[in-house]
């Protein structure tokens, strides 16, 4: 269904309102033409009747159409515009009359035809003021509704419509039947009156202004009350439109309703700061349970505090003064100093220190479990002072110290208020710190997962090789960095490097090494030193650049697959397990050796040893790191060289990539799924072919 | 788990390490070290034959000392290690550098010809 818009229907109520009151005027004007010149049923009166419900029913659609698009407008504009019309009706009313007195003495002003066209003036505005009056009323009483105060309202309504047939029904005025009507249409209108929630709402000042409207819409009411009942006796041609119970009910709800508010405001006024008091009390409260966005200063909970304590004990002057704290540089500082000088401040310090029982606090600062310190001074502005320790994470962050002129001048109330207010601002500063320090760890987190990235990058993706070798290669870290590592070199179609590695310590600081060791690695393998000259260089670069007790074991290889040689030289790393396909046996290359950095001059190369070794088809080489043989299961019993030596000696006729995972799988299943690796696992396992 | 003991005997101190060396606790390790050296104690004996396990991070406690011992002529001997530790101590190398010996006695004689 197509909705017309709001605005052409209020136009449309306008017009048919002005139309509907137009025809009344012509109905009735008519019906007294008739009467004077005794020309009976012309026009029934029932006309009138039904034109004048239909002119209040278009009224009251118009207004309840244009007050509900306002309606957030505040109280007092409201009761103001109730006012403003009460004041026009009446205004227009004094001009009648007026109008009356300058034509005294001349026909005209015996004319019936003009006085009843006036009348109906006066009727129409007055009918305009009550039910614009009602439907603001209404406003007032559904503020803050609730479910039965909107039923009570909507059965007003449907019997405010029924009053307006009433006059259909029962023609004989001021009958019992209308009598009864009325007087249950003031009984609903005092009951209806009692929902008055939004006078305590108002400002001390807006109470004075609402007062001031209420007066006038009460005289308006009654005047026009009179005015209209006045006519009823003057006249003798006459049509009565305001013999209606429906005027007379809204008349009835529209006086007791101001009346009743005027009384409420009045008799408000004295306690309305204490309200207002209350609300502020409130709007602090929201203001500091509000957390502090990340970024900004806890410096603004602290500055809304003292604001907010001083505000709801009246208090004539405050400082906050912030404890020495290591982490905060802000030490001893006194921040917020309101309403009082730095000389006044230290007058009064002095004065604490000398007073009980302010002085063991202020020296000692021992007893944190203190809650506040209450008491006089001797000072000649200031009788009473309050301390308040002000806490975050069970650490006192600072004192507040609020001073005021008058002597016992904090109530329990306001104590009790004020700690509130410090125990909400405690909590804020706490979830403000809680915050920042999760922001802080996963921002670390964010780190070490682009520090795990890298590393990963750090060990090669694809390992040198040609046709006379396979190799393949493994790596896992504990942590979520490792610090274990190999690389291949190629120098020419025969002639290639090998390195493994292992940092000593795990985790941030041996990666830290790794990623050292393969800077030296790549700027020696091009040189093509023999392996011992390698490891002696690469001691001598990195003695320079690892801490103290930092270490690296490595075993540098060289493979020439035309003479079929591999020469290797041990800094100090796992001996490399060899099988001898010829020989069918599997043994450690243990040779002379010493890591890198545990000696740091020139007489490292004396620790080395190089070895040399003719490899032969079917011959497979594991390099590994100690993660590897010192792998525990949960009774503590390493894996071991044994295990690995025999592992290897059952497996060696699979090809290399199987070897490594056999090998993995082996270790894993040692460990077993319940303990965590402890260590750095890398294998590296190479296969000759030819 | 590591716990470690001082004690002096003679002319010379005992360290004796009970337990497991790991990263977690070297700095144990490595401030009764540099105590003792503060202390001005020539000749220090390491009694391993309670050490269960000793990490990388363990390893580079002792091996950041060598250069004082030498300089402040610091007779440095570890004893009793078992043959796992025994075999880590020797692929690193360190065995090369610390003189390590079997018994107490062995120690101690090696401890007081120097």
């Amino acid at each position: 269904m197509v909705k017309p818009p709001n605005i052409a229907r209020s136009k449309i109520y306008i017009l048919l309102t002005i139309m509907s009151w137009f025809a009344l005027l012509f109905v009735d004007l008519v019906r007294i033409f008739g009467e004077i010149n005794q020309m009976e049923g012309v026009i029934k009166r029932e006309i009138t009747w039904i034109l004048e419900i239909i002119f209040f029913i278009l009224l009251y659609l118009f207004f309840n159409n244009s007050i509900n698009k306002k309606e957030n407008s505040n109280f007092l504009n409201l009761i103001w515009r109730a006012a403003s019309t009460g004041l026009i009706a009446t205004g227009t009313s004094f001009l009648i009359i007026y109008f009356y007195y300058i034509l005294q003495d001349t026909r005209l002003s015996d004319d019936p035809l003009l006085r009843n066209f006036f009348y109906h003036v006066n009727f129409a505005l007055t009918a305009i003021f009550l039910i614009s009056t009602a439907l603001l009323w209404k406003h007032l009483i559904l503020y803050q509704k609730n479910k039965a105060v909107v039923q009570q309202w909507q059965a007003y309504e449907v019997i405010l419509l029924i009053s307006m047939f009433f006059v259909l029904i029962n023609q004989e005025s001021f009958n019992y039947g209308f009598m009864f009507g009325l007087i249950f249409l003031i009984i609903y209108g005092v009951i209806l009156s009692v929902n008055l929630k939004w006078i305590p709402y108002l400002t001390f000042r807006e109470k004075w202004k609402s007062i001031l409207f209420l007066a006038i819409i009460v005289f308006s009411t009654v005047y026009l009350l009179v005015q209209l009942v006045s006519y009823t006796q003057k006249n003798v041609h006459f049509v009565n439109l305001s013999e209606n119970l429906f005027l007379l009910g809204l008349f009835a709800f529209v006086l007791i309703y101001a009346v009743f508010s005027f009384l409420v405001t009045l008799f408000n006024l004295p306690t309305s700061s204490v309200f207002e008091q209350k609300l502020t009390e409130a709007i602090s409260f929201q203001k500091l349970s509000q957390s502090i966005q990340p970024g900004e200063n806890e410096d603004q909970v602290l500055d809304i505090l003292m604001d907010s304590c001083m505000s709801a004990a009246y208090v004539d002057a405050a400082w906050l003064e912030l404890h020495a704290d290591e982490e905060d540089r802000r030490t001893g500082t006194v921040l917020y100093q309101k309403f009082i000088s730095n000389g006044e401040r230290q007058e009064i310090m002095d004065l604490l220190k000398k007073t009980e029982p302010f002085s063991a606090y202020l020296k000692s600062q021992t007893d944190a479990r203190i809650e506040y310190l209450y008491g006089k001074i001797s000072h000649e502005i200031y009788q009473s002072v309050l301390i308040m320790p002000v806490r975050a994470n069970k650490k006192i962050l600072g004192d507040m110290f609020l001073l005021k002129e008058v002597k016992d001048g904090f109530n329990k109330e306001m104590i009790n208020i004020i700690s509130t207010f410090v125990g909400q601002t405690s909590i804020s500063i706490e979830n403000y710190r809680l915050l920042n320090e999760a922001i802080k760890n996963e921002r670390y987190r964010e780190e070490l997962e682009i520090a795990q990235r890298v590393q990963r990058s750090l060990l090669p993706s694809a390992l040198h090789h040609n046709r006379c070798f396979e190799i393949d290669g493994f790596s896992a870290a504990a942590d979520e960095v490792g610090g274990d590592y190999y690389e291949t070199f190629r120098f020419d179609q025969d002639n290639f490097a090998l390195i493994i590695g292992d940092v000593s310590g795990k985790g941030t600081s041996a990666a830290f090494n790794m990623s050292q060791m393969k800077g030296v690695f790549h700027s020696l393998v091009q040189l093509n030193f023999s392996p011992k000259v390698f490891l002696s260089k690469a001691n001598s670069a990195l003695s320079r650049c690892l801490e103290k007790n930092n270490f690296i074991t490595t075993t540098y290889y060289t493979v020439n697959t035309k003479e079929k040689t591999i020469h290797f030289a041990r800094a100090g790393h796992c001996p490399t397990l060899y099988f001898d396909k010829e020989k069918n046996t599997c043994r450690f290359l243990d040779i002379k050796g010493m890591g890198l950095g545990i000696v740091r001059n020139d007489t490292f190369d004396q620790y080395l040893e190089e070895g040399t070794l003719v490899y032969h088809p079917g011959d497979v080489m594991v390099m590994y790191t100690d993660g590897i043989v010192e792998a525990k299961n949960k009774n503590g019993e390493e894996f071991g060289y044994e295990n690995l030596r025999i592992l290897l000696s059952s497996i060696y006729e699979l090809p290399a990539h199987e070897i490594r995972i056999k090998i993995i799988e082996e270790v894993y299943s040692f460990v077993g799924k319940e303990t965590l690796p402890d260590d750095d696992y890398s294998l590296l396992v190479i296969k000759f072919k030819a | 788990m590591l716990s470690i003991n001082k004690a002096s005997e003679r002319d010379h101190l005992v360290i004796a390490l009970n337990g497991e060396v790991d990263a977690s606790n070297s700095v144990e390790l490595d401030e009764v070290i540099q105590e003792a050296i503060a202390d001005n104690a020539h000749k220090i004996l390491l009694d391993g034959s309670e050490l269960e396990y000793i990490s990388s991070a363990g390893l580079g406690v002792f091996m950041s000392y060598l250069e004082d011992f030498n300089e402040k002529q610091v007779t440095f001997v570890i004893f009793g290690l078992n043959e796992k530790i025994l075999n880590v101590f020797h692929i690193l190398g360190l065995d090369q550098l610390i003189s390590i010996k079997n018994t107490r006695e062995e120690a101690e004689q090696a401890l007081y010809e120097a």
